[in-house]
């Protein structure tokens, strides 16, 4: 138990950024996930926890703050149409988080059947991603129905005047808006998979922050293309 | 092939959990229409204000379950140092994050759409620091009462925290707006 301590101990000194055999030997020696071993030396006793958090996600932070404030523009853009349309207003939020969270979702699935080794040669042929493909397009059909009902529901009461009209336009963006982004989110979660898995690289590392900055940019992009057009 | 398993059920659950939060905190936001429209540049801000707190909460909720798993985070009694750290990171996060989201908004605003409206940045520090003061209570609080009551912390924190992040971020916004 000494010898583990002063070993940990040991661990914990070595520099963050570089990778020792430490662990490895304390994983075989002592039987300790690898996971608890990185965690420790990560955020141990002498480590600097917020220095190591801020220096590993400020960039990341930024990036996406630059993607969403870009797709926040295209906003900007159609304000007073937008802000004149009481529904849309209310479903921004939800729209927002329904499509980067379909983005999370395949791309994390996606990667766990390439791990598995359950993804085709021909990958369109593998019967669990055409069932993840269907399983989605449903969905997001259901719960772009969904929240448009809500947030119609939820208009009537802030603003009563909404005509027959615009109660369809409004079913039209959204589910066009969600089933336009799922797809392609979708293929591109598969391709962008496909290339870093055989690129040797882990595609979680890869496929949430390119399927998320999509959903984000995407969605605005869409969303401001179709009130435009159809309003 | 069956499309209606339980991946179906628990995806559609997830999702309808954070619609439900993402309707009320739009509620929220048409219900102050009149304020969106005096603010320029309001909208440039908002996706990314959005999204931060989900980025920063989220990865908090997920650190603080890594740790508890692995048993380097007490449940009952926990490290101080690991959970004061990521407290500050997180704060200091948000801060600089939310200053960037009103610098981006100024800018954007003034370069590309000729809008002068530099208090857009005030707007989303003080957005920033009373929407996280709510959140990271909240994270905190949900991620340990979870694990003490023997669920995954990850299979609830995700959709948990996009419905409050966005309910919490519209109300900070809209209190930051009246102040400004």
């Amino acid at each position: 138990m000494k010898h583990l301590r002063k070993a940990l101990e040991k661990l914990r000194k070595i520099k963050r950024e570089s990778y020792h055999h430490l662990i490895h030997k304390l994983h075989r020696k002592h039987k300790l996930h690898k996971k608890t071993l990185f965690y420790i030396k990560e955020y141990g006793k002498h480590s600097n926890v917020p220095k190591t958090i801020i220096k590993e996600s400020i960039k990341i932070l930024l990036i996406a703050s630059i993607v969403s404030s870009l797709g926040g523009l295209a906003l900007e853009h159609i304000k007073n149409n937008l802000i004149a349309i009481v529904p849309l207003i209310i479903l921004l939020p939800a729209l927002n988080d329904m499509i980067g969270d379909y983005g999370s979702i395949v791309s994390g699935k996606f990667s766990t059947m390439l791990w598995k080794g359950e993804v085709k040669n021909d990958v369109f042929k593998t019967l669990k991603l055409k069932k993840l493909f269907f399983q989605i397009i449903i969905i997001g059909l259901m719960t772009a129905i969904l929240s448009s009902i809500l947030a119609l529901f939820s208009a009537h009461f802030i603003n009563s005047n909404i005509s027959s009209i615009v109660i369809l336009k409004i079913f039209f963006i959204v589910i066009l808006d969600t089933l336009i982004l799922v797809s392609l989110l979708f293929f591109t979660a598969v391709f962008a998979g496909l290339y870093y898995f055989r690129k040797k690289e882990d595609p979680n590392n890869f496929l949430i922050p390119i399927t998320t900055a999509i959903a984000d940019f995407g969605n605005m992009i869409v969303l401001t293309l179709l009130v435009l057009l159809i309003f | 092939m069956n499309i209606f398993d339980k991946d179906f059920k628990e995806i559609l659950g997830s999702q309808v959990v954070s619609i439900i939060g993402g309707i009320i905190a739009g509620i929220f936001l048409a219900s102050f229409q009149n304020k969106l429209i005096l603010i320029p540049g309001i909208l440039i801000l908002i996706p990314g204000f959005l999204e931060m707190r989900g980025n920063i909460s989220g990865s908090l909720a997920s650190r603080i379950s890594s740790g508890l798993f692995l048993g380097i985070i007490k449940a009952r009694n926990p490290d101080k140092k690991i959970i004061n750290g990521n407290v500050i990171a997180s704060f200091l996060l948000a801060i600089f994050v939310s200053f960037c989201l009103g610098l981006f908004a100024f800018l954007f605003g003034y370069i590309l759409l000729n809008i002068y409206f530099p208090k857009i940045i005030l707007i989303a520090v003080i957005a920033g620091i009373i929407a996280n003061i709510i959140e990271i209570i909240i994270t905190l609080v949900v991620t340990f009462y979870l694990f003490r009551k023997g669920h995954d912390p990850n299979n609830v924190m995700g959709p948990f925290l996009t419905s409050t992040g966005d309910i919490s971020s519209i109300i900070a916004l809209l209190i930051a707006m009246v102040i400004v």
